[in-house]
C-alpha cells in the first residue's frame, strides 16, 4: 500500500504569498468567460424595459393594445399588472427615523413603476418578445400618457420651501436622520479651541460602470416550475431572498447562478428591479425569458454611489492636535431611499470619519434626502472614500492655517501602536495598526522632502506642480463573518471548494486556491473554486472587502478540516491509528514508516469515491487596512489641466496571500479614485431633471493615460488579529485614498500660486476648467 | 435599427444613380457616426450606398502645389501616408488623433467633412489650410463648404470625391480633448501658405470656423507672441457640462499659440 508523490510539485511557488497567474484569467483574456448574456435557453423570450422619459409624472393611462399585436410580442406588463398578480414591492424603508423623530417613510420601489414615476429611466412597462429586435419595434408603440409634475433633483432644491415631494406621505423630502457623538462637548471643544477650520465640501454622485452591464436570465423547471435566476450579481443569496420576497415565492422555489461577473464595484451588491421583473415574466409565462441592460440603461438605473454634501470643521489646539469634528451632511439618497443607500451614509462612512487620528470628540448630524433621481447604492468603497475625504482635505485646511507641514499635522495626531485596540467615537475598534510607520514609509517613498526640487524642475517647463496627502483607514467586513465553505476531494484527481462569495474579475478563485494549496500541499492546477450557486451554499457574498478575511479564512478552516478527517479514513486504509498519520504534499503516510496513500488515491476508496466537509467558520471581526497615499501633480497655467506625474503609496493590508491581485486592486482602486477627483461625475439637468451623463460620450472615465505608473508597496508586518490568516481588506483602499489625495495636490498647486482661498472653494471633479478659473479668477 | 437595401457601386456614377434612386438613400463612408445613428433609432435610411469599393474615391499625391486626398480614404491611412507626412504632417498628426484605431480603421476625409459633426476634427482642418472640396459636379471652396450645425453646401446627391490642401510652408493641429468622447472640445489648425494665414477651429461652436482676429494677429508676425493678448470672442460658442463659452473662446487663443510655437 504505497504511493508516488507526484514529481516536481513546486507546491512552494503556489502557495500564499507567491505571486501567481490568476487561474481565472486563461479564460477571461481569451473572450471565452460566460456573462449573463452569453447564456441562453432553448425557447427563450426576451424581454426590454420602456422608461420614463420624465423625472416626476403621474402615469395617467398605459396602452399596449397596438404593441401586443405586432409581430413577435408575447406579452407587455405594467406595473398594474405586477401589482395585481401579487408583485410586491422592493424593500426601501431605512433604519434611521426622520429628522422630526417619526419613522423613515419612503415611495415603495416597483419593479415596474406603478401610478408615479419618480426619475428619469424608470421602468413603466415590460415588452416580451421572441427576439430583443422584436420588443424593441414593440416598446416604441406603447403608448403611455404621463402627466408632467414638477420635480427636484439637487439637495438645495429639495429642501427649499415649498419644494415638490419625492413621497408626499412623508410630508417633506427628508428620508432619514442619524446623529452620532456628544455635540455639546464638541461645542465646549469649539468654543475653547485655539483654532478652527471649516470647509464646504461636496462629493458628487458616480456611477460604477462595471465592464459587463446587468443582466438576468430566468426559467422555470419545466416540471416543479422552480425558478432559476441568472443574474450578474456579488449576492447571489441575498439577491435571491429579495427576488422570492417580492415574487411571493419560499426561498426554496426559487435559485440563483451567476457565471463570470463583468465588474461589480458595490453596484451588483443586491435584487434589482429588473430581476423581479424578468422572474415574474418567467415565472408566468413559463417559459425562459432574458433581459440585458444597454449602457445607457445602467447610467440610468444602476445603482450609483456618493452624491454627498457638507459642512465639515475641525477644532485644533495651538499645537495643532484635533479637539473635535463636526459634520452637517446631506446625502441625495434619490427617488426611493433604499436601507444601503441609507446606512452608507448615515453610518458606515461615519464609522471611519475619525480615521487613523486619536480624536476625542464628534459632533455628526447626518440626514439623506429624497429627489426625482435615481436611487443610490454601493459604490467602491461605500460611505468610506465620502467621510475619508472630508477628514484629509480638513487636515490639510489645518495644516495650512496653523503653518505646520501637512505630514506633521497627521503625524501629531495619529492614534499611537501602544493604543491598539483602539475604540474610536463612533464604537468602532481598531484591532490593529502602526500607523505613524506606515506613514513615515510613506512620506519616504514619495520622497516627500525632497519636492521643491521638483517644483522648481516643473516651474521652468512652466508646470505648477504640487503634493498631495492622504493618510487614512478603512473598515471591511459587511458586518457579517460567518462563511461556510464546502470542500470535494474527488477520486478524479481534484479538490473543489465551493463558497458562497463572488467572483467578479477581482482574482478572488486564485487567492483561495493559492490558500487551499497551503494546506493541501498540492499543485494549483488540482484545486478548483466554484461559486454563484445558491442550491450549492448560501452567504453574505462579496462586498465591503470582505472576501479574503472571511471567506478565505474559511477555505484554510475547511481545508484543514478535511485532511483532519481523512486523516481517519488513511489511518483505516493504512491499518493504523489515526494519531500514527501525518500528512504532506498530497500523501498521507504512517510516521516512520514508507506506508503511504495519496490524497486523490484514498478518495477513490469510498464508497461515494470522495472526501467530503461541509465546514461552517467564522472570523471575530472586521479589519482595518491603512495606508499613507502621496501624490504629485502639474498644473498646466494656460489651460487648468491636471496631470497627475506621481502615485505612491504604502499600505498595510495585513499578509499578503497574492501580491498581484493586492497590488492590482489598490492600483486598479486608486484609478477610480482619481477619476472621481479629475472627472467622473453623473449630472442631472436642474431644469428639467434629465440626466446629462447618460452616456460614456459625456461620463468621462479615467483613462490609461491619466496615470503614468503608481509604486504601491505593501507592509505586511502589522497582520490583522481578527482572522486566522492575518489578512486585511484590500478591494476599496486605494479608491479610498486616492481622490483626496489627488484633489489635496491640485490645492497645493494652486494654493503656491496665492490661489488657496479659491482652490479651496473648488468641488469635485477637478475637471481643467474649474482649476484654470480657481488659479486666474473669474 | 430598421431596414434598409444596402448597394455597393463600384463607381462614382453608379453611386449616384442609386442614391437618386433611393427614397431616403444615405451614403456610407465609413459610418462610424451614421451606424450609431441608426443602431439607437435617430436615423432610419431606406437605403444605404457604401462607398468602399469605388476605386476613384481613393488616392494621396501631391500636385500642382496641392495635395489631393481621395474622399475615401480613411483617417489610418492619411495617418499613415509618407504622402501626407511630407506635405503636411500636421493633416497626418490631425488623423492620427481622431477617435480610436477602430474609427480611423473605417471613418473616411469624405464622411468626416460631409457629415459635418460640429467637433469634427476635419472640418477645421479644411477652412485652415483654405482646401477645396471636388465632388462629382464640381469643386467648393472652404469657406463656403460649411454652412451649419450638421450642414454643408452639398446638394442631395451630392458625392465628395476628394480634397485639394493647398501645401503650406507652416502648419499644426492642436486638440483639446472633451474627457468623455475625446471629440474636440476645441481644437485649432492654423497655417500659413498659399491661402495665407488661415486659422480653423473646431468644437467650440454649432459649426467649425475661422478665428479672424487671430489670423490678423498672425498675419502681422508669425509667432507665438503674437497670439497672446488677441481676445477671442466667447459670443456664440458653445456652452454645455463640459466647458462654458469663454472657457473654449480661451482655449482657441492658447491652442492657436501653442501650435504656432510648434509649427
Amino acid at each position: 500500500m504505497s504511493s508516488t508523490p507526484t514529481a516536481d510539485l513546486n507546491v512552494g511557488r503556489y502557495g500564499s504569498g507567491h505571486a501567481v497567474r490568476r487561474i481565472e484569467d486563461p479564460t477571461l483574456v481569451a473572450g471565452t468567460g460566460k456573462y449573463v448574456d452569453d447564456a441562453s435557453m432553448p425557447g427563450q423570450l426576451h424581454v426590454v424595459m420602456l422608461r420614463s422619459p420624465y423625472p416626476h409624472a403621474r402615469i395617467a393611462s398605459i396602452d399596449a393594445s397596438a404593441a401586443r399585436a405586432m409581430p413577435g410580442v408575447v406579452a407587455v406588463y405594467t406595473g398594474a399588472d405586477l401589482a395585481a398578480a401579487g408583485v410586491k414591492a422592493l424593500p426601501t424603508p431605512g433604519p434611521f427615523p426622520r429628522p422630526d423623530g417619526k419613522p423613515s417613510t419612503a415611495a415603495p420601489l416597483h419593479a415596474l413603476a406603478v401610478g408615479t414615476v419618480r426619475f428619469v429611466g424608470e421602468a413603466v412597462a415590460a415588452i416580451v418578445a421572441d427576439t430583443r429586435d422584436a420588443a424593441r419595434d414593440a416598446r416604441d408603440a406603447v403608448m403611455v400618457d404621463y402627466e408632467d409634475l414638477p420635480a427636484v433633483v439637487t439637495i438645495a432644491d429639495a429642501l427649499a420651501d415649498g419644494a415638490p415631494l419625492v413621497w408626499p406621505a412623508a410630508g417633506d423630502n427628508w428620508a432619514a436622520r442619524a446623529q452620532h457623538g456628544d455635540a455639546k462637548a464638541a461645542d465646549a471643544a469649539f468654543a475653547k479651541a485655539a483654532h478652527v477650520v471649516a470647509l464646504e465640501l461636496v462629493n458628487q454622485r458616480v456611477a460604477a460602470v462595471a465592464m459587463e452591464p446587468r443582466g438576468v436570465l430566468a426559467y422555470p423547471d419545466p416540471d416543479t416550475g422552480r425558478l432559476t435566476l441568472r443574474l450578474s450579481s456579488q449576492m447571489p443569496s441575498g439577491a435571491r431572498d429579495t427576488i422570492a420576497e417580492a415574487l411571493g415565492l419560499a426561498k426554496e422555489d426559487a435559485r440563483v447562478v451567476v457565471g463570470d461577473v463583468g465588474g461589480g464595484f458595490g453596484m451588483k451588491t443586491g435584487a434589482y428591479q429588473e430581476d423581479v421583473v424578468v422572474g415574474f415574466c418567467a415565472k408566468t409565462l413559463r417559459r425562459p425569458v432574458k433581459w440585458a441592460a444597454e449602457r445607457g440603461e445602467e447610467f440610468l438605473v444602476g445603482r450609483a454611489g456618493r452624491d454627498v454634501e457638507t459642512r465639515a470643521s475641525l477644532a485644533l489646539d495651538a499645537d495643532g492636535r484635533v479637539l473635535a469634528l463636526r459634520l452637517r451632511t446631506n446625502a441625495n439618497v434619490g427617488a426611493y431611499a433604499t436601507t444601503t443607500g441609507v446606512v452608507i451614509q448615515l453610518l458606515i462612512g461615519p464609522w471611519v470619519s475619525t480615521s487613523v487620528y486619536d480624536i476625542p470628540l464628534i459632533d455628526f448630524d447626518l440626514r439623506a434626502v429624497m429627489t426625482h433621481t435615481a436611487p443610490v447604492g454601493a459604490y467602491r468603497g461605500a460611505g468610506r472614500p465620502e467621510a475619508i475625504y472630508i477628514t484629509e482635505r480638513l487636515m490639510d485646511a489645518a495644516a495650512r492655517k496653523l503653518g505646520l507641514d501637512p505630514a506633521e499635522i497627521r503625524l501629531r495626531n495619529m492614534i499611537r501602536p501602544e493604543q491598539m485596540p483602539y475604540t474610536n467615537p463612533m464604537a468602532q475598534t481598531y484591532d490593529t495598526g502602526n500607523f505613524p510607520s506606515i506613514a513615515k514609509q510613506g512620506l519616504a517613498l514619495a520622497d516627500w522632502n525632497g519636492f521643491d526640487a521638483r517644483a522648481a524642475a516643473s516651474k521652468a517647463r512652466g508646470k505648477l506642480r504640487g503634493r498631495g496627502l492622504a493618510t487614512f483607514l478603512e473598515w471591511t467586513g459587511g458586518n457579517v463573518f460567518e462563511e461556510r465553505v464546502t470542500v470535494d476531494v474527488s477520486a478524479d484527481g481534484y479538490i473543489e471548494i465551493y463558497t458562497a462569495t463572488q467572483a467578479m474579475g477581482q482574482g478572488i478563485a486564485t487567492s483561495y486556491a493559492q490558500l487551499a494549496v497551503d494546506v493541501f500541499g498540492v499543485p494549483i492546477d488540482r484545486v478548483r473554486i466554484v461559486q454563484g450557486d445558491t442550491d450549492r451554499g448560501q452567504g453574505f457574498g462579496s462586498a465591503g472587502s470582505r472576501s479574503l478575511f472571511t471567506g478565505g479564512s474559511a477555505v484554510r478552516v475547511a481545508s484543514q478540516r478535511t485532511i483532519e478527517q481523512a486523516k481517519d479514513l488513511a489511518a483505516d486504509a493504512l491499518e493504523a491509528s489515526p494519531k500514527d498519520i501525518e500528512y504532506a504534499e498530497g500523501s498521507f503516510s504512517i510516521v516512520g514508516t514508507d506506508r503511504r496513500i495519496g490524497l486523490f488515491e484514498l478518495a477513490a476508496k469510498q464508497a461515494d469515491r470522495r472526501v467530503y466537509v461541509d465546514a461552517t467558520s467564522s472570523v471575530s471581526g472586521p479589519t482595518w487596512p491603512n495606508g499613507c497615499h502621496a501624490c504629485e501633480v502639474e498644473v498646466d497655467p494656460d489651460t487648468g489641466e491636471v496631470d497627475v506625474v506621481a502615485y505612491s503609496s504604502v499600505n498595510d493590508v495585513g499578509r499578503v496571500v497574492s501580491p498581484t491581485i493586492v497590488v492590482g486592486q489598490l492600483d486598479g482602486g486608486a484609478v477610480q479614485g482619481l477619476g472621481q477627483a479629475l472627472c467622473e461625475q453623473m449630472v442631472y439637468d436642474r431644469e428639467t431633471g434629465q440626466l446629462l451623463t447618460g452616456s460614456l460620450s459625456d461620463y468621462a472615465l479615467p483613462r490609461a493615460d491619466l496615470v503614468r505608473r503608481f509604486r504601491t508597496e505593501l507592509d505586511q508586518s502589522v497582520p490583522s488579529v481578527n482572522n486566522p490568516l492575518g489578512v486585511k481588506g484590500v478591494g476599496e483602499l486605494g479608491t479610498i485614498g486616492a481622490t483626496p489625495c489627488v484633489v489635496n495636490a491640485v490645492i497645493d498647486a494652486l494654493a503656491r500660486e496665492g490661489a488657496l482661498e479659491r482652490a479651496q472653494a473648488m468641488q469635485m471633479p477637478l475637471v481643467p476648467e474649474k482649476v484654470w478659473r480657481a488659479l486666474h479668477g473669474g | 435599427m430598421n431596414n434598409f437595401d444596402f448597394h455597393t457601386p463600384a463607381t462614382v456614377a453608379d453611386a449616384t444613380r442609386a442614391i437618386g434612386a433611393a427614397s431616403d438613400g444615405r451614403y456610407l463612408a465609413g459610418g462610424q457616426s451614421l451606424l450609431p445613428a441608426m443602431k439607437m433609432g435617430l436615423s432610419a435610411p431606406s437605403d444605404l450606398v457604401a462607398l468602399s469599393a469605388i476605386a476613384q474615391l481613393k488616392g494621396i499625391r501631391v500636385e500642382g502645389g496641392a495635395l489631393h486626398v481621395g474622399a475615401g480614404e480613411t483617417h489610418a491611412a492619411v495617418a499613415a501616408s509618407a504622402v501626407v507626412r511630407g506635405s503636411i504632417p500636421a493633416l497626418a498628426r490631425l488623423a492620427d488623433l481622431i477617435g480610436d484605431s477602430a474609427v480611423r480603421s473605417l471613418g473616411t476625409l469624405g464622411g468626416s467633412i460631409a457629415l459635418n459633426d460640429p467637433a469634427g476634427c476635419y472640418p477645421a482642418a479644411i477652412l485652415g489650410l483654405g482646401a477645396t472640396v471636388r465632388t462629382d459636379r464640381r469643386s467648393i471652396a472652404a469657406d463656403a463648404f460649411f454652412t451649419g450645425m450638421y450642414e454643408t453646401a452639398l446638394e442631395p446627391g451630392e458625392l465628395i470625391v476628394s480634397v485639394s490642401f493647398p501645401v503650406p510652408d507652416k502648419a499644426s493641429w492642436q486638440k483639446f480633448r472633451q474627457p468623455a468622447s475625446r471629440f474636440s472640445l476645441v481644437g485649432v489648425f492654423a497655417s500659413r501658405g498659399p491661402a495665407g494665414v488661415r486659422v480653423g477651429v473646431t468644437g467650440a461652436a454649432t459649426c467649425a470656423f475661422r478665428a479672424t482676429a487671430l489670423e490678423a494677429a498672425l498675419a502681422r508676425e508669425w509667432s507665438a507672441a503674437a497670439c497672446k493678448g488677441v481676445a477671442v470672442s466667447a459670443e456664440g460658442l458653445n456652452a454645455d457640462l463640459h466647458a462654458s463659452a469663454a472657457y473654449r473662446a480661451h482655449l482657441v487663443g492658447v491652442l492657436c499659440r501653442w501650435g504656432v510655437e510648434l509649427a
